[in-house]
């Protein structure tokens, strides 16, 4: 590692992961940090009935879900349905404040 | 500013809760056939009895209906007033409902009890369908093969991705979906049943009347009271309840209801400063309503709700409170119900000490519990009326029971609320087997607990789940952190959790625990009636 330098967080987090003696860890399956189709976590629970293999946060792959219709009996599908449902608010990590719900409540 | 879609979709859609319980206003309500003619036929083409293709082959719940005309309206820009969807809805659902006893294991489902565990009565209906669906909505439909195919073929044009998703791509998901679903649930879930023939000659109930009503809201207490129903036009009715609570906290509140496919009560009010929904079945006889209500704005919290309709002459015990007593203790115990008068009479173990007050409507009635009085329930009787199994008696608190036992809490935030969990500690005897867990348990009921949350597993510990999911309070009320990525979690995860709920309850000098599971997890934004 001497002769590499970190050029973003997420390199200067796995350098301080080694630094920490976690060079070893490896959270697959246990812990998805985003998300992709090979894994496909459940929605409300992971595939052991728990949340810690769910796709965490939600947000950072919130519209990898929702281009695709991945979860479209619980978040809009904008594959067909609702088409326009994330239109101006691009950056799920602050703008899923923003989403309305489906089914609002009346 | 919501986009062009998701305007059109709050427009269809904001009005669901309501429209189920909505009263029609104004004189003149349009003509169903026609309007489903009007709405309906120019994509779905009449047969020569002028039934429309698709629609005539199907039969669902109201909401299923409901449902049905919003996706309408959202992919196809079907448009349709509200008092038109009110009344198409209606048309609908009792044209082509479902009858009582294809709904009575799903009731759950309808009247939105939250934490239900879903039993699949068919596994491989289950992987298909109850992987992104409770399996009860595809329970709640009715339809033959070839229909249920083409509900397959919806999904695959639809929602194309599906045959890429796990248990999609890694076997013939088409195949399956396309050859042999349909037939099994066909099997289960035909068009064409007795139980449906006959209901629909069932002679019509008119729930206009005086009702006895009890129940209990979790983690508020039980309650009895009475249901006033006035007739308001062609199966409508104006409410008024009066409601008291165990604590001695009284209630009452005004609204309406709608009666669909003959049994199905709908119904909304108002109830002390809280608004309230209530979806009820009405029992064949058309003396009794069994369901639920729940808060219009959270319908996570709610309560159960009995009712059982005050018949001139008769007499009726709808609760004893408390429905459980100690053995070697004299307490006070009041009977409520309906034309009580005569004498009091008690089952084996129990002495009358004395009548501390007796109305129709309740007899308020000192006892003496023998030491040795056999765990159980014990008879009661007020003159002619009886009641069997009203009143539990314990000599100890045997085990504690989270209910429910897995339950479910959601972050929210931005345009959702977060969706609490309402926990009860619930008392049960052992039963004659001696031991707990088993089939022979007895409930007694509900009592006041302390509460604490604790990591459920070592994967919850490692990631301090305990620590970010939420709070709960003295009543068993668990409300979730809040909603977002947590930059002090690992991986900036949600505030999710899954949780060891352990409730605590005093028996005398003894502490009795039970532990739950809850999972504290992320939003639904697609939050539907039937989910």
């Amino acid at each position: 590692m001497k002769h590499l330098k970190a050029l973003n967080q997420k390199a200067e987090l796995l350098e301080r992961a080694a630094e920490e003696g976690k060079a070893e860890e490896v959270f697959l399956m246990a812990s998805v940090a985003g998300c992709a189709t090979t894994f496909d976590p459940g929605w409300e629970v992971d595939a052991f009935g728990g949340v810690a293999g769910l796709c965490q946060p939600m947000e950072a792959d919130l519209y990898g879900c929702t281009d695709p219709c991945w979860w479209p009996a619980q978040t809009g599908d904008m594959l067909n349905t609702n088409v326009n449902w994330t239109d101006g608010k691009n950056a799920a990590q602050k703008d899923w404040r923003l989403l309305d719900a489906i089914y609002p409540e009346d | 500013m919501p986009s062009v879609t998701s305007t059109k979709l709050m427009a269809y859609c904001c009005l669901l809760g309501g429209l189920l319980i909505a009263a029609l206003a104004g004189a003149e309500e349009p003509d169903p056939q026609s309007l489903l003619m009007q709405a309906c036929a120019g994509c779905h083409a009449p047969n020569e009895q002028g039934q429309l293709s698709r629609i005539r082959d199907i039969r669902k719940t109201p909401e299923g209906w409901d449902m049905t005309i919003v996706r309408m309206g959202i992919w196809h820009g079907v448009a349709m007033e509200p008092a038109e969807r009110r009344v198409l809805v209606k048309y609908l659902a009792d044209t082509q409902g479902l009858a009582p006893e294809e709904t009575a294991n799903y009731r759950g489902l309808i009247e939105r009890r939250p934490n239900m565990p879903a039993t699949n009565a068919d596994e491989d209906i289950g992987v298909m369908c109850a992987r992104c669906h409770s399996y009860g909505r595809i329970a709640l439909q009715r339809r033959d093969e070839d229909e249920w195919r083409k509900l397959a073929n919806t999904h695959l044009g639809q929602w194309p991705t599906i045959e890429y998703q796990a248990l999609g791509r890694d076997r013939n998901w088409w195949e399956i979906a396309r050859d042999q679903i349909p037939a099994k649930l066909a099997a289960l879930y035909p068009f064409k049943t007795e139980a449906w023939t006959k209901w629909q000659s069932h002679p019509a109930i008119d729930p206009s009347g005086t009702w006895r009503i009890s129940g209990e809201r979790a983690g508020v207490g039980r309650y009895t009271g009475v249901l006033k129903v006035k007739a308001a036009g062609k199966d409508r009715y104006e409410t008024d309840y009066a409601l008291s609570y165990a604590d001695g906290k009284s209630l009452t509140g005004q609204g309406h209801a709608i009666l669909y496919t003959g049994y199905e009560w709908r119904g909304a009010a108002k109830l002390g400063d809280e608004s309230i929904r209530s979806v009820l079945a009405l029992s064949a006889d058309g003396n009794q309503m069994q369901g639920r209500w729940f808060l219009k704005e959270a319908d996570g919290i709610g309560g159960d709700l009995h009712a059982v309709r005050v018949v001139d002459g008769g007499s009726g015990i709808v609760a004893v409170e408390p429905p459980f007593i100690k053995a070697g203790t004299s307490p006070s115990i009041t009977v409520y119900g309906y034309g009580l008068t005569g004498d009091v009479k008690l089952g084996e173990g129990l002495k009358l000490v004395k009548v501390v007050q007796a109305t129709p409507e309740q007899v308020q009635v000192e006892v003496k519990v023998a030491e040795q009085a056999k765990p159980g329930p014990v008879a009661l009787s007020i003159g002619p009326t009886q009641a069997d199994s009203a009143l539990m008696v314990y000599r100890q608190i045997d085990s504690i029971h989270v209910e429910p036992a897995f339950g479910i809490a959601r972050v929210g935030g931005g345009t959702l609320r977060p969706v609490q969990a309402q926990l009860e500690a619930v008392a049960y005897l052992n039963g004659p087997d001696g031991q707990a867990g088993t089939d022979d348990d007895m409930r007694l009921g509900s009592l006041p607990a302390t509460w604490t949350v604790d990591n459920f597993d070592e994967a919850a510990a490692a990631i301090q789940d305990a620590k970010f999911a939420g709070q709960i309070d003295g009543s068993g009320l668990f409300t979730p952190g809040a909603g977002g990525p947590n930059p002090e979690r690992q991986f900036s995860a949600n505030n999710v959790g899954n949780l060891k709920v352990t409730a605590t309850v005093q028996d005398g000098d003894r502490s009795v625990t039970g532990d739950g599971q809850l999972i504290v997890t992320v939003q639904r934004w697609n939050d539907p009636p039937l989910r």
